[in-house]
């Protein structure tokens, strides 16, 4: 069994301060390291995930960053999946225990998404996120497939335009009581009508900014913990799968199968069903993508009446994105799904922030993340440690 | 501040696509037939459904019929279905009637592959 030792995110914004990637994950790490009660000697691998080498501009990051952080010695190894880096990340760490190649492992997401570039020439980098020989050859905006494969989940479900709006809007607002957030805002109805379309039915305000941060997490086999750290969440399963990165090539373009597939694998692991999970972070890349998600973890069979009746508010029966999400915490790449799974952790172990802490956390919480169009998705589960 | 610029100037072949890239740059739309199953993907799948690896290239008319369509500031583009085809394709709409359903692949421009489709005359629609 794999424990969650240490957890902790940096600020997901825009750096205007001249610190650059090195630092926000140095900060994350010491944060994450200090929870965990262990010995930097202690750590035998290091997993880094970032996106893209043309973000950092670092061929080889995990190298630099392990010198960075004291553990020149250690395994080290980074991550790539797309917007999935960070929980594909997550789960070779906890392959790597599950494995008894180490006990202790430091598993640090970033990406420099927002000061480093341009927007627009971190457009054109995302947009190599498609096949590059299909989708890639019409010069498809990421928004654009997105918004196709939203209009196919619009056309064979309920969800309208409203409930695109009404996840902008609870994102927001749950970024609003998160110290660490990107964009804190609560947005009324007319800011929808004047915010443009940049790819219907999504307008600017249905999409996840482009942030800067880092987020880290330490995975102890539960054979070895700290003698203060016994208590600390579990991960109870992991689970991943692909789907046909063309989204023409799939059955139903709008249905998020390669998550289906991966929420089963994870629960299978976990000996649960869906309904057992009673916080769930997503990948929420636009407003849309949240409700396909919710469908296809089993969290929901009518996403637009469980969004209406409150399923996934604060005070609901399992709630969701209570960090802000992508659209409110902001969206580091690399840094996401690491920062799923401390969100979840801190959750869970009712340390994360006052503002942010459910009184009553459940037993069972679920981090989820996805690259492409969902092309691939990984998830995993965590739960109390008196659940194990 | 460290200020770097990176210039970079891939040449990307074709590979086993080649057909399928050579139809977009002169306009015709070249799909994989599968041996096995007789399904026709466009863009073309390597490996089909079925299993099978084995498969020949085929020239379709190139007309196109829209099943979902997006508009915004990151310009027209839509999933259409080839007639002839069984899979749906990503295309960028270029000069498409916002009430059109129908279109034409174009020819490439500028030496580059691409998937653009043209909207059909009234004549050529019905």
């Amino acid at each position: 069994m794999v424990a969650v030792t240490g957890a902790a995110l940096t600020p997901f914004n825009r750096r205007k301060d001249g610190s650059s990637f090195r630092d926000w994950s140095f900060d994350a790490f010491r944060a994450a390291f200090e929870m965990s009660g262990l010995e930097l000697r202690d750590i035998d691998l290091l997993v880094i995930a970032s996106e893209s080498d043309f973000f950092t501009l670092q061929i080889n990051p995990a190298s630099v960053l392990a010198c960075d952080f004291g553990l020149a010695g250690v395994s080290t190894m980074r991550v790539e999946g797309g917007g999935a880096s960070g929980q594909l990340a997550v789960h070779a760490g906890v392959q790597a225990i599950r494995a008894r190649q180490a006990r202790h492992v430091a598993v640090v997401g970033v990406d420099p998404s927002a000061s480093q570039l341009p927007a627009e020439q971190v457009k054109m980098l995302y947009s190599n996120s498609f096949d590059a020989w299909t989708d890639g050859m019409t010069g498809v905006s990421s928004t654009a497939l997105y918004a196709l494969s939203c209009q196919a989940f619009m056309a064979r479900t309920s969800v309208t335009e409203d409930h695109l709006n009404a996840v902008t809007t609870a994102n927001r607002d749950n970024a609003t009581r998160n110290p660490r957030a990107h964009l804190k805002l609560q947005h009324k109805a007319a800011d929808f009508e004047d915010s443009p379309f940049i790819a219907s039915p999504y307008r600017r305000l249905h999409c996840s900014p482009l942030s800067d941060g880092s987020a880290a997490i330490i995975l102890s086999h539960a054979n070895f913990l700290p003698v203060e750290r016994k208590t600390v969440p579990r991960i109870a399963g992991i689970g991943s799968a692909s789907d046909h990165m063309h989204l023409g090539s799939r059955a139903d373009p709008g249905r998020f199968a390669s998550k289906k597939i991966a929420m089963k694998r994870a629960a299978r692991q976990a000996g649960v069903t869906p309904d057992a999970i009673g916080l769930a972070e997503v990948y929420d890349a636009y407003a849309g993508a949240q409700l396909q998600t919710l469908e296809a973890l089993g969290l929901s069979d009518d996403p637009a009446h469980d969004l209406d009746s409150g399923t996934f508010s604060r005070d609901g029966r399992c709630p969701v994105n209570l960090s802000g999400g992508m659209m409110g915490q902001g969206a580091p790449v690399g840094a996401i799904g690491v920062g799923q799974t401390a969100t979840c952790a801190l959750l869970l172990e009712g340390r994360i922030e006052p503002e942010i802490q459910l009184s009553s956390p459940p037993q069972y919480a679920v981090a989820d993340t996805h690259g492409g169009v969902c092309t691939t998705s990984a998830v995993t589960i965590l739960k109390q440690p008196e659940a194990a | 501040m460290i200020e770097k610029s990176l210039t970079l100037e891939y040449r990307l072949p074709a590979g086993w696509l080649k057909p399928w890239v050579d139809g977009l740059l002169a306009g015709r739309a070249i799909g994989r037939s599968c041996t096995g199953c007789k399904n026709v993907s466009f863009a073309p799948v390597r490996v089909c459904e079925c299993g099978s690896t084995n498969g020949s290239w085929i020239e379709l008319p190139g007309t196109a019929s829209i099943v979902h369509r997006t508009d915004g500031l990151d310009g027209s583009f839509a999933l259409a279905k080839f007639d002839g085809a069984q899979t749906n394709c990503v295309v960028r709409l270029n000069n498409f009637p916002t009430d059109a359903t129908r279109g034409r692949l174009a020819a490439a421009d500028a030496g580059v592959p691409a998937i653009v489709l043209a909207g059909l005359k009234q004549d050529e629609a019905s």
